[in-house]
């Protein structure tokens, strides 16, 4: 009897899916390819990028069973309803573009605030109960969609068997220095691949990487919840998916964010790549170099506006981080390192620097740290912040009058540091600073 | 003075003023059905014969394609004497005889009429070209360029390339809108309207009920119009019914006009042209649904379709003699057609796929019951192919359409008893293979078998009939969230049937908005059995693959 109670307990806390969301999921019945539209509060962008997708469905799988499915972390601004409002037959006046079937547009609230992991999860779920071959998520965001971009990330699923295809787009300079300086260049390092978007908005998978994906321990933890993309990425190499990139096209450029925006993206990205080192050990320990992914598509160069960023005010968090933080950073950081942070946070902007050496020396600690639990991960990760924008100083110093190619080489320099640096990651790994 | 021979006169049926509405049409070439002289070619007196079989099958009106004079370059559409029969297929008077004999049986018979040509052989043409000052040369369309009339599309793309002709003896061009061999008649000309409707006139006062008219969108021809569908084509139309209505009321014009929804409206005029229309964009779009799995391509065309009189009526099949048109799709809808139907191009003829239903289908019994389940309950007149409601093959190796012309499969014995002539001079090879060849499909063999397609399709026209609501009911589809079910309330007076198709090979849940029929019991019409009653949550209703149900709602 107690058993039985202690099961029903189990089963009721693993509805992931509500009934009424089921009860769409059944009248969708099976389909081909899913598209997946994590929300929150995205009435601003969400139209042109569902019109997008539909017209890259009709344009591009007009004979597929296809289905949209919006997973909302409780909108409050009708950004469900906008997705389910949709009509192919605005897509058919525009461009023209038939519609052989039924299009589903369906739409579920998850939780009442937005979690990127359990969207991806309620989505995963649905791929998997739906029996799609292909799935692909997009952002709400993704202003600068275009409907070939549903075509680019689905036809290798689709098609030619690839199980994660990742995006490459053509950013402004400056944008995506997070990805640029420390989640591509480590991914990298660590588990071998040239994969350059790990932590990926808009990306596809195959239905048995995503029902795998789904079959793992990490959607009970707190990564499970707000970083599980990274997973995704790390759960397709260590399994030894097909993994590829198509480049997609410009990138909307991100919103202005606030510091605290920094942190949890931080904690959401960086701390799931920590955690994932933790997991994969024996999956990426003996791994040296990196080998080139499968990629398509033609790159495209943006042409880069002026970016105003307060190069001083960022030397000065920078500076004040290294003081203020200085007691932590002695936990985590060997001396040595934290001394040569010292001794720059002392330069002013103009002769600032901030090597890729310097760079990776001071990931790779943080990572060891975090591994070891030094003092609490959150903090670990928090710590970082300051150093990240110490380095996102020195990226846009090194590259202010670069090109598009510059930018690429120094970024590629970069990668070459955490490769070169990736057994000085296990010796401190091993041993402790 | 015309001679209306011996033979059996024929009793006129009732003339009731609908009653094509309700009527159940079998259509039938002559030649392809029963073979009574042993010549290798079916006839009136074989037709006779088999008179039973379509009215135990519960057809209640038989639709002959051409039977008339013709070298038979297009099946008997190239018509070179209008007022006899063609000698293969008998005698005048046995075509009286059989139409008294289908009228003893109840069963009405519509003859096809083609009003649009000729066969190049047709006396009036011959006399026509032999000069240009000839009385008759007015009877058709002449010319001294092929330049006019740039706007007509070419139907017979596989074959013509141009609508003129060049005619070496007159030396000046005839226009055509199908084959070469077959010259447009002149309906600017008040002589040629007058000797079409003596023509009419003459198979009426025999006694036939009702005409299918073939090629109507064509008649007259304007500079810088598509030569189709025009206001001067209706009125030579109206003339005709005008004419039909007051001398022969109760007769029934069906039009051949292979045109949009929106387009084939005007034929059906203000109740004074035609009773009824093919309604030629649905047939295809069943067949789309079906492979979609999507009710979409059905619903969307049927709600493009426009109300049209009350006395009028849409007519449904699923095939016919022609090939599997599909001129009225898209062309995203038409690729699609071909990948998933006639994979193979044999199978295709001009915009079309020549097969017969069964194969159509992968002889899947389900799907050929759905397909027959909507067919006889969507809005209209449905026509059954001879031979489909036995699941007859076809054989694309035979040119143009012969394929699915082949002769009616009645036993596995010789020839399948269609014939007791050598199999060599039939007029088209028997079907012999193994799965749809008669030894393995036949009347015979079906008969003796209560759970055949025979007996099943015997059963659902037997329902079908049970009630005037399907063919003069109205419909309001359902909209269940389940896009592979479809759903629709057929409803005249007090009586409303629900009918409810899963499009899909797998199972299916439905979730059906009931509401205002709450009360209601079902109750399923073809075993009888009572449904729960219609309360205030949506009703559910779980189906098979490809399962259908017509229910009844009564208030209990």
């Amino acid at each position: 009897m107690q058993f039985k109670f202690c099961l029903e307990a189990e089963l009721a806390e693993e509805a992931l899916l509500t009934d009424e969301f089921l009860r769409q999921l059944m009248n969708v019945g099976e389909v081909d390819i899913l598209i997946g539209l994590p929300t929150h509060n995205n009435s601003k962008t969400i139209a042109p990028v569902i019109r997008a997708i539909q017209a890259g469905i009709l344009k591009c799988f007009p004979r597929e069973r296809a289905v949209i499915i919006n997973a909302d972390g409780g909108s409050q601004d009708g950004t469900p309803e906008i997705v389910t409002g949709a009509s192919i037959d605005d897509v058919w006046s525009a461009s023209k573009v038939y519609a052989l079937r039924t299009l589903h547009s369906i739409s579920t609230r998850y939780a009442r605030t937005p979690e990127p992991g359990t969207a991806l999860r309620t989505i995963l779920a649905a791929a998997d109960l739906l029996r799609a071959k292909a799935c692909v998520l997009i952002s709400p965001e993704a202003t600068t969609i275009q409907p070939e971009w549903v075509q680019r990330l689905l036809r290798p699923v689709y098609n030619d068997g690839f199980d994660l295809v990742a995006p490459l787009y053509c950013r402004e300079k400056f944008e995506g220095l997070l990805m640029r300086n420390l989640l591509y260049p480590m991914t990298r390092a660590i588990y071998g691949y040239r994969i350059h978007e790990p932590y990926a908005s808009e990306f596809a998978v195959s239905s048995r990487l995503a029902t795998d994906f789904l079959n793992q321990e990490l959607w009970n933890d707190e990564w499970g919840r707000i970083g599980a993309e990274i997973f995704l990425t790390t759960t397709a190499i260590t399994g030894q998916y097909r993994v590829c990139q198509v480049f997609l096209g410009p990138k909307a450029p991100a919103t202005h964010r606030s510091a605290s925006d920094i942190v949890a993206a931080m904690r959401r990205t960086v701390g799931a790549l920590f955690f994932t080192l933790d997991q994969n050990f024996s999956d990426w320990n003996t791994i040296t170099g990196s080998q080139p992914v499968s990629t398509s598509g033609d790159p495209c160069n943006v042409k880069s506006e002026m970016v105003r960023v307060n190069r001083k005010h960022l030397r000065d968090m920078f500076a004040a981080g290294v003081a203020q933080l200085e007691p932590v950073f002695r936990s985590i950081l060997l001396p040595s390192t934290l001394s040569e942070l010292q001794r720059i946070a002392r330069f002013e902007v103009r002769e600032f620097k901030y090597s890729a050496d310097l760079w990776a020396r001071t990931t790779f600690e943080f990572a060891a740290a975090y591994h070891k639990s030094v003092i609490n991960r959150d903090h670990i990760i928090q710590a970082l912040v300051p150093l990240y924008r110490g380095r996102s100083l020195a990226f846009l110093l090194e590259n202010g009058d670069g090109s598009n190619d510059d930018i690429e080489n120094n970024v590629e320099s970069v990668c070459c540091e955490f490769e070169r640096l990736k057994p000085y990651l296990l010796e401190i790994w091993a041993n402790g600073k | 003075m015309r001679a209306l021979g011996a033979g059996r006169t024929s009793l006129t049926l009732k003339r009731e003023g609908s009653w094509y509405k309700e009527a159940i049409i079998y259509q039938v070439h002559v030649r392809t059905f029963f073979d009574g002289n042993g010549d290798g070619i079916g006839d009136f007196q074989g037709l006779a014969q088999k008179l039973d079989y379509v009215q135990e099958l519960g057809s209640t009106a038989i639709w002959l394609m051409p039977f008339f004079p013709s070298p038979l370059r297009d099946d008997g559409y190239d018509i070179s004497d209008y007022e006899s029969v063609h000698l293969n297929y008998g005698t005048l008077d046995d075509f009286k005889t059989f139409l008294a004999n289908a009228h003893d049986r109840g069963i009405r018979v519509i003859i096809e009429m083609v009003l649009n040509h000729t066969s190049d052989q047709h006396p009036w043409f011959v006399e026509s070209r032999s000069s240009q000052q000839n009385p008759k040369r007015d009877w058709y369309v002449w010319s001294d360029t092929d330049t006019k009339y740039r706007g007509a599309r070419i139907i017979f793309m596989d074959t013509e390339m141009s609508n003129w002709s060049w005619d070496p003896i007159s030396r000046s061009y005839y226009w055509h809108r199908f084959f070469s061999h077959q010259p447009d008649l002149n309906y600017d000309n008040p002589a040629v309207r007058e000797e079409m409707w003596n023509v009419m006139k003459f198979w009426l006062e025999l006694g036939i009920d009702g005409f299918r008219l073939d090629a109507v969108p064509y008649l007259i021809e304007r500079e810088g119009t598509s030569c189709e569908n025009l206001p001067e084509t209706h009125e030579v139309l109206r003339e005709l019914r005008k004419k039909v209505d007051a001398e022969f009321p109760g007769t029934m014009l069906l039009a051949e006009a292979n045109q949009w929804p929106a387009d084939l409206r005007p034929y059906f005029g203000n109740g004074d042209e035609f009773h009824m229309a093919f309604h030629f964009p649905l047939m295809p779009r069943m067949f789309m649904g079906l492979r979609l799995e999507d009710r979409k391509p059905i619903t969307e065309i049927l709600q493009q379709t426009p109300e049209i009189p009350p006395s009028c009526q849409w007519c449904l099949f699923l095939r016919n003699h022609d090939e599997l048109t599909l001129e009225m799709v898209t062309d995203v809808e038409r690729d699609y057609m071909y990948d998933i139907y006639a994979r193979d191009k044999t199978m295709r003829l001009n915009l079309g796929i020549r097969r017969r239903l069964a194969p159509l289908l992968d002889n899947d019994r389900r799907r050929i019951e759905l397909m027959n389940g909507m067919l006889m309950s969507l809005p209209g007149t449905p026509i059954i192919y001879y031979g489909d409601e036995i699941g007859m093959g076809d054989n694309i190796y035979l040119g143009d359409r012969n394929g699915v012309r082949t002769p009616m499969q009645w036993n596995g014995g010789w020839n399948g008893g269609f014939s007791t002539a050598d199999p060599e001079s039939l007029y088209s090879p028997s079907i012999l293979n193994p799965v749809y060849g008669y030894p393995t499909v036949n009347v015979l063999s079906q008969k003796r078998t209560p759970h055949s397609l025979l007996s099943w399709m015997k059963h659902i026209i037997e329902i079908r009939r049970s009630t005037p609501v399907f063919g003069a009911g109205s419909i309001e589809f359902l909209h269940p969230a389940n896009h592979r079910v479809l759903a629709y309330i057929r409803q005249l007076g007090k009586e409303t049937i629900l009918v409810v198709n899963n499009l899909s090979n797998a199972a299916q849940a439905v979730e059906l908005n009931l509401s205002r029929f709450k009360g209601n019991i079902l109750v399923e019409m073809f075993g009888k059995n009572i449904f729960p009653r219609i309360g205030d949550l949506p009703y559910l209703l779980t189906m098979g693959p490809y399962q259908f149900y017509w229910f009844r709602l009564r208030r209990i």
